[in-house]
């Protein structure tokens, strides 16, 4: 029982750290709370399902066509609407609150075209199964794992790696001084916003095809998981929150194994409080540096 | 033509008119300075040219070419870089991501390069290539802030208020290092309040004031000019 929570709660945390990761992609460099993160991680099922199951695509083109057309609409975001935003004004609420329009259009607009009932998510392989002692691991649990973290070394190099990445960092901490230094700021921004949904497009079909269903109040499970992640691992920090959401990821596994499936949301925020209580900036947080 | 040519320049923050028709212009090889008061509009005139703010008026002509309004990472790729008001390191980067971050435009050997050359300058910036940069001392910070502006390898060197609030003894030595830098063939149009140490080193200079240009003239003659001493030397 014990070992079989635990495994549960890794699996389905490293998907939770996955989401948090392409949030505090964003977050690290706008220091933006993006509503619409979690919508597009509902979004990515829905086009699979679109693409697979009306439109008879082979699943693995169903698959990589969701993940482009999600995260070029989440690049699409910032372009069409947030950028011109950000333009004529400096206030982050005004970008915070055209994300949570996004996210509601994005659900809404789903609910109108599918309804609002839960869709089986079309999983064409059984891979079986293996049994470590008396833990069973199902392959698919194990491929979500391990794309999961995958995706997250894969982001973790590009962002202290690469130039771009270097770029959304100097951005992160002083936008003008980014520009100064030639970072074409606007393009290093749109590809944040790239990657950060990609991101959660893979995290959302891994879960759909976990659960092998789709719904759109997944969102605010999700965006709840993500926030509680990202604030319990230090908010903007990368391997803050992908520690978070292993950490989360595993209480539920037990809280829902041990006490209860229905405590299971809330526990999560139990932590998080106490946590916040005693180490306010999370445990990757960076401490201010204040200096005249 | 001059090197750079600035003809006409007028900066508005909504209806507030901060530069309002300045002229002026920095000839290759020179030192150029623009003195003047809090709020004289100097650093308008600077984050202008550097792209960061749209001009509302007038033009903005660099080795021959219009960059007025383009955008601030082609204008570091022309060759004109800002190293701007207030330093603006990046806190969290070490003394070596900053420099390494000046050569965003960059090839890595050109990167490399800037990097040794900087150290050369400051030497002292080089025991601290590890040390994260918001815990630098002021003067480290200024030094870095110009070593990182230094490894885009400008043509011109735009320096905004250098010497703010750094002890006597390290913005004499940093002055010293811009003579060096101009030297080594980098033109530096420089913006400071503390008029006599930068008219000392000055080719020449420009007295801007509320806005616009109302004295100019040789660093000795700006130096020796009353009006310009009352206000600005301190009636020395």
């Amino acid at each position: 029982m014990f070992f079989q929570q635990l495994f549960n709660g890794i699996i389905i945390g490293a998907t939770y750290s996955l989401v948090a990761v392409g949030f505090s992609i964003v977050y690290s460099v706008l220091e933006l709370v993006n509503f619409a993160h979690g919508s597009f991680y509902v979004l990515a099922g829905y086009l699979v399902l679109t693409m697979y199951s009306f439109m008879a695509l082979p699943y693995p083109v169903a698959l990589l066509a969701s993940l482009v057309i999600t995260s070029i609409l989440g690049a699409l975001m910032n372009k069409c609407l947030l950028e011109p935003i950000r333009r004529k004004t400096s206030s982050g609420e005004s970008v915070m609150t055209a994300t949570l329009g996004v996210s509601t259009f994005i659900l809404n607009l789903i609910m109108v075209l599918y309804g609002s009932e839960t869709k089986p998510f079309p999983m064409p392989f059984d891979l079986g199964r293996i049994y470590i002692g008396n833990v069973i691991m199902k392959w698919d649990q194990i491929i979500i794992g391990i794309a999961a973290v995958i995706m997250i070394v894969i982001m973790s190099l590009i962002i202290y790696k690469t130039k771009i990445g270097s770029g959304m960092r100097a951005i992160a901490q002083d936008v003008s001084a980014a520009k100064l230094m030639g970072v074409n700021t606007e393009m290093v921004i749109t590809v944040a916003f790239f990657s950060g949904t990609l991101c959660a497009a893979i995290a959302g079909i891994l879960i759909a095809m976990y659960y092998g269903s789709v719904d759109t109040t997944m969102y605010l499970g999700v965006s709840m998981k993500t926030f509680a992640a990202s604030l319990l691992g230090g908010i903007g920090s990368l391997p803050g929150a992908a520690l978070g959401g292993v950490i989360i990821g595993i209480l539920e596994a037990f809280v829902a194994g041990y006490v209860g499936a229905e405590w299971k949301d809330c526990m999560a925020f139990v932590v998080l409080i106490l946590v916040l209580l005693f180490r306010p900036s999370g445990l990757f947080g960076h401490k201010e540096i204040k200096k005249v | 033509m001059a090197y750079l040519q600035i003809e006409d320049l007028q900066v508005s923050y909504g209806a507030i008119k901060a530069v309002q028709g300045v002229t002026f212009s920095v000839e290759k090889g020179e030192i150029v300075t623009l003195i003047g008061a809090n709020g004289a509009g100097k650093t308008s005139i600077m984050n202008t040219i550097a792209g960061l703010i749209k001009p509302a008026g007038g033009t903005i002509t660099f080795d021959g070419k219009e960059i007025g309004g383009r955008k601030p990472y082609t204008i570091v790729k022309s060759g004109l870089t800002l190293c701007p008001e207030g330093r603006k390191i990046f806190p969290r980067f070490t003394t070596y991501e900053n420099l390494k971050m000046g050569g965003y435009t960059m090839s890595p050997a050109a990167i490399e390069r800037g990097i040794e050359r900087a150290a050369e300058l400051f030497p002292r910036l080089k025991e601290r290539f590890d040390q994260v940069a918001g815990t630098l001392s002021g003067g480290e910070q200024q030094m870095l802030a110009v070593g990182r502006a230094l490894i885009s390898e400008p043509k011109l060197l735009m320096l905004d208020e250098p010497s703010l609030g750094l002890a006597p003894i390290v913005v004499q030595e940093l002055f010293e290092c811009f003579t060096r830098i101009n030297k080594d063939g980098t033109t530096i149009l420089l913006v400071e309040q503390n008029a006599s140490m930068a008219l000392e080193i000055s080719n020449r200079g420009y007295v801007v004031e509320n806005g616009k240009i109302n004295i100019t003239g040789t660093g000795k003659e700006l130096a020796d000019n009353d009006k310009v001493r009352e206000a600005y030397l301190g009636g020395m």
